[in-house]
């Protein structure tokens, strides 16, 4: 009994740190530099085929399948994803702010589409399984498998977290601040402006990556459903509660929203009749979608809020603000100056 | 008559609530009265009549237009209680034409005053009637001013407010300017100006106030301050702080 | 090509350009991209379906087909109800949502984070209600008219004509009135629109207004045309953004051109690649134009 409620502790934190991750990269995207990814899960899924594809060994009917180290297929997911992000930034950064918004909405549908219809390389439909997951030998005692992927992941969220917290502080970060909170400075920087945003949009794009390959190495298989908007939508809720521009906030946001999904999930499931439980998950994601707007409307900064190198980031994101004569529009840079 | 065009009472406002530019300032405009702002850069004469108008917020104090308390009133009803606001900048519909222009600004009046204003404020800038269709971002600086102003007088404002409307114009056509001004101010307008020109202005206002670091420092007739060492000194001041 | 190929592409991009003029319209005069905008289509074409199924019970009579049509008048009856609750719909969430939002002045950006919250919201709220079964407006298969080498069925046609008929009202509406002035106005510059005696507050109401009429319209067309689901107004999203891009942010005439050749490049995929493809066409479409003309082909530069 205890056996199984550690083991599932072990499960749910290791699902929990996955989301973490792809939070971590969703926060140096937006968090620190005001990105907004619609296709958080086309990111993590093209993490989870590429490392997927790299390390299953070869299969007949099936194009890849290169029976690499599982670390390569983490390396190479995270690269792809990096790139896609990289291609994605470099056509719509210098463009209105909502047109990466719709662009990285729509590599999500076609990243969907792609592994639905490419059926000799992700197995359409059915997706891939038998990947390898780490400390396979473990496998038959479920205690010691569950808590050294825990391990794992947390050695992979913690190296993160040190690396991004560095990165923030470094003139790298600085100055990506910068960019994103005054528009003088990023007029100064001219075109180098839209290579540090870009640099920081395919950086948290590899994140992603990262985060579906392991995950697909965790979970064992992987399929097109898993990465519904649903994912995006998740993830998005998972940094704005737990504060964006906060590393702490979306590693704890990550844990918070996974838990009260997989609570209000079983509480689901106890409540509503066997035939109803699809149509009830709906009310799930309504819930969560009203818990979303409300957070955006009475608390924008999270729980935890932005750390304090930061003076008013959901209220002076650069120029672009909402309808000038609701509120009044900023005209400091071509008004009187004090 | 004693009757306030304008009144500004202990008025504070600013883009950001901490950090206001304008710092409680009293301002008193009789109808009929001709006033001119002057002050530095940065003295919040561009803030006060944005504040005035309703484009930028008020923290505290108050706003009253004909004696009417106006001061969070939103930009569109101050316009029905016979205030017109001429920007500096970006004071005309680029993509709609001359005549579009005129008609959107005419479109509170009644029915039946509407073509007969137009008409009116074409006759009164006979530039503007001779390519009605002419989208206004094709226009020069001084016929795109005509235009702001025109659109600002077609509902026959009793207060009329400008931020400084010579502003990029040459030295001639911003003299032919202050001299409509002075003619619409005789047919009984009110008018606030905000200017730098400060001999133009003065000599075509009656009276002037001067604005330093938000609040209004001193104020007095056109023909007095034009006189007066301190406005010189107070720009001259600012010059060297500013530079 | 055979003209099939064509006249397909045309039914399906008229439904694309009713929605794409909604997206630019909402989109020029509160400046951000609605994610929530396609889960008005949906709402719409549901509001109708449970509309003239009420109807029906309340009056059989009403649910005989009309003529050549597939429906009877409950249809064309409901979809008055649907625009009016489709509307009532946006207004509701404007007010709860992007309304406080606009007020607090915050990022644009936030707002689209909001749009995307409130799509999920209506989207999963539909599949609740309804449950994600399709469900279609009339039960019985139509027969296709023949013309030529050509066929059509009668409410394709009829949809065609009444999205051509949608279309040159707007026009008429944004060029020639004085509610298209101010809506003109307010985009290109809201304050000086404030200024000039606009109650911007009311050209937001109007907007919403009539972006999300149009939205119930193209959503009863898509439910009389293929299904109701309610992922309908998700599948559509793409392609709208992609019309209304490719039309030019703000022009009406443009999002509908814009949705009829998205409309036309999905029919010449289908017949060409598969229909499995058809989801990807918009993308690249978007691509595309955001690679050779990011101001679309009547928007002007910024």
């Amino acid at each position: 009994m205890i056996g199984a409620l550690l083991s599932y502790g072990a499960f749910f934190m290791t699902t929990a740190l996955i989301y973490a991750i792809v939070c971590l990269g969703l926060n140096v995207q937006w968090g620190q530099t005001g990105l907004f990814n619609v296709g958080v899960a086309g990111f993590v899924a093209i993490g989870a085929y590429v490392s997927a594809l790299l390390t299953t060994p070869a299969a007949p009917g099936r194009f890849a399948g290169f029976d690499l180290p599982i670390a390569i297929g983490w390396l190479g997911g995270a690269v792809i994803a990096g790139l896609l992000s990289f291609l994605l930034g470099a056509l719509t950064i210098r463009l209105r702010a909502d047109y990466l918004a719709i662009a990285t909405f729509g590599a999500a549908v076609v990243i969907h589409l792609c592994m639905l219809n490419l059926q000799s390389l992700t197995g359409g439909p059915f997706g891939i399984g038998f990947i390898p997951r780490p400390f396979a030998s473990y496998a038959g005692e479920p205690l010691e498998f569950g808590f050294l992927n825990l391990a794992l992941l947390a050695g992979v969220v913690l190296m993160l977290y040190l690396s991004l917290e560095r990165l923030l502080r470094s003139p790298w970060g600085r100055v990506l601040r910068a960019i994103r909170e005054d528009e003088a400075a990023a007029l100064a920087l001219g075109k180098n402006s839209i290579r540090f945003r870009l640099q920081a949009f395919a950086v948290g794009g590899a994140i992603m990556g990262l985060a579906g390959a392991a995950q697909a190495h965790f979970i064992g298989f992987i399929a097109p459903d898993n990465y519904q908007p649903t994912l995006t939508f998740q993830v998005w809720a998972m940094l704005i509660v737990g504060g964006s521009g906060n590393n702490r906030g979306a590693v704890l946001g990550a844990i918070v929203v996974w838990a009260v999904w997989a609570i209000s999930g079983g509480a689901i499931a106890a409540i509503f009749p066997a035939g109803e439980q699809a149509r009830a998950a709906s009310l799930q994601i309504v819930l969560i979608g009203l818990a979303l707007c409300a957070i955006l409307l009475w608390r924008p900064r999270g729980i935890l809020g932005e750390v304090k190198i930061v003076s008013r980031h959901l209220a002076g994101l650069s120029a672009q603000r909402a309808q000038p004569s609701f509120a009044v529009k900023d005209e400091r840079l071509d008004g009187e100056k004090t | 008559m004693t009757a306030q065009a304008l009144e500004t009472r202990a008025l504070v406002a600013g883009y950001e609530r901490d950090l206001p530019i304008v710092r409680g300032v009293d301002l008193n405009v009789r109808a009929g009265e001709f006033v001119v702002l002057l002050g530095p850069n940065g003295a919040g004469k561009s803030t006060l009549v944005k504040a005035i108008a309703g484009l930028v917020p008020i923290h505290a104090g108050a706003v009253l237009i004909n004696g009417e308390d106006s001061t969070f009133s939103p930009p569109h009803q101050k316009i029905r209680r016979g205030l017109a606001f001429v920007p500096q900048t970006e004071n005309v519909f680029a993509t709609l034409t001359i005549e579009e222009n005129l008609r959107l600004a005419a479109d509170i009046l009644p029915n039946n005053v509407r073509a007969r204003r137009i008409d009116e404020l074409y006759a009164m800038f006979p530039d503007l009637a001779a390519r009605p269709g002419r989208r206004a971002g094709q226009l020069s600086g001084g016929q795109r001013q005509m235009l702001a102003a025109a659109r600002a007088l077609i509902v026959a404002p009793s207060l009329l407010i400008l931020d400084e409307p010579s502003a990029g114009l040459s030295p001639k056509i911003a003299a032919e300017v202050f001299a409509r001004l002075q003619a619409i101010n005789a047919t009984g307008v009110t008018i606030v100006l905000v200017e730098q020109n400060v001999k133009a202005a003065l000599a075509v206002a009656s009276r002037a106030v001067i604005l330093v670091e938000g609040e209004a420092r001193h104020e007095g007739s056109a023909a007095e301050l034009a006189d007066d060492p301190i406005v010189a000194e107070l720009y001259l001041g600012a010059a060297k702080a500013g530079a | 090509m055979s003209l099939q190929v064509v006249i397909d592409g045309l039914v399906a991009g008229a439904m694309i350009g009713l929605g794409a003029i909604g997206v630019t319209l909402t989109y020029s005069i509160l400046r951000f991209a609605n994610f929530a905008h396609g889960e008005f289509i949906a709402w719409g074409a549901y509001f109708a379906l449970a509309v003239s199924g009420f109807l029906g019970v309340l009056a059989p009579s009403l649910a005989t087909p009309i003529g050549p049509f597939s429906f009877g008048w409950s249809l064309p009856i409901a979809a008055l109800g649907a625009i009016a609750l489709t509307a009532a719909l946006a207004l509701l969430v404007d007010a709860l949502l992007f309304g406080p939002l606009r007020a607090k002045g915050g990022a644009i950006i936030i707002l689209v984070m909001a749009s995307f919250g409130a799509a999920l919201t209506l989207r999963n709220l539909l599949e609740f209600i309804f449950t994600s079964r399709p469900a279609y407006y009339a039960e019985g298969l139509q027969i296709a008219l023949r013309f030529g080498g050509v066929r059509a069925t009668p409410d394709a046609l009829l949809c065609l004509g009444v999205a051509a008929i949608v279309v040159v009202a707007m026009r008429f509406l944004i060029a020639k009135t004085a509610i298209g002035r101010a809506m003109r106005a307010t985009s290109e510059n809201p304050q000086l629109a404030g200024l000039a005696g606009v109650d911007i507050r009311k050209i937001v109401r109007i907007v919403w207004i009539l972006g999300a009429g149009l939205a119930a319209i193209a959503g009863i067309m898509v439910g009389l045309l293929v299904q109701i689901r309610p992922t309908m107004g998700l599948d559509l999203l793409l392609p709208l953004f992609a019309a209304a891009i490719l039309g030019g942010i703000g022009s009406a005439p443009g999002a509908l051109l814009g949705g009829l050749i998205v409309g036309l490049a999905e029919s010449i995929t289908v017949r060409l690649i598969g229909a499995e493809w058809r989801a990807a066409v918009a993308f690249v479409i978007l691509v595309a134009i955001l690679l050779l003309r990011p101001s679309g082909l009547f928007g002007r530069p910024e």
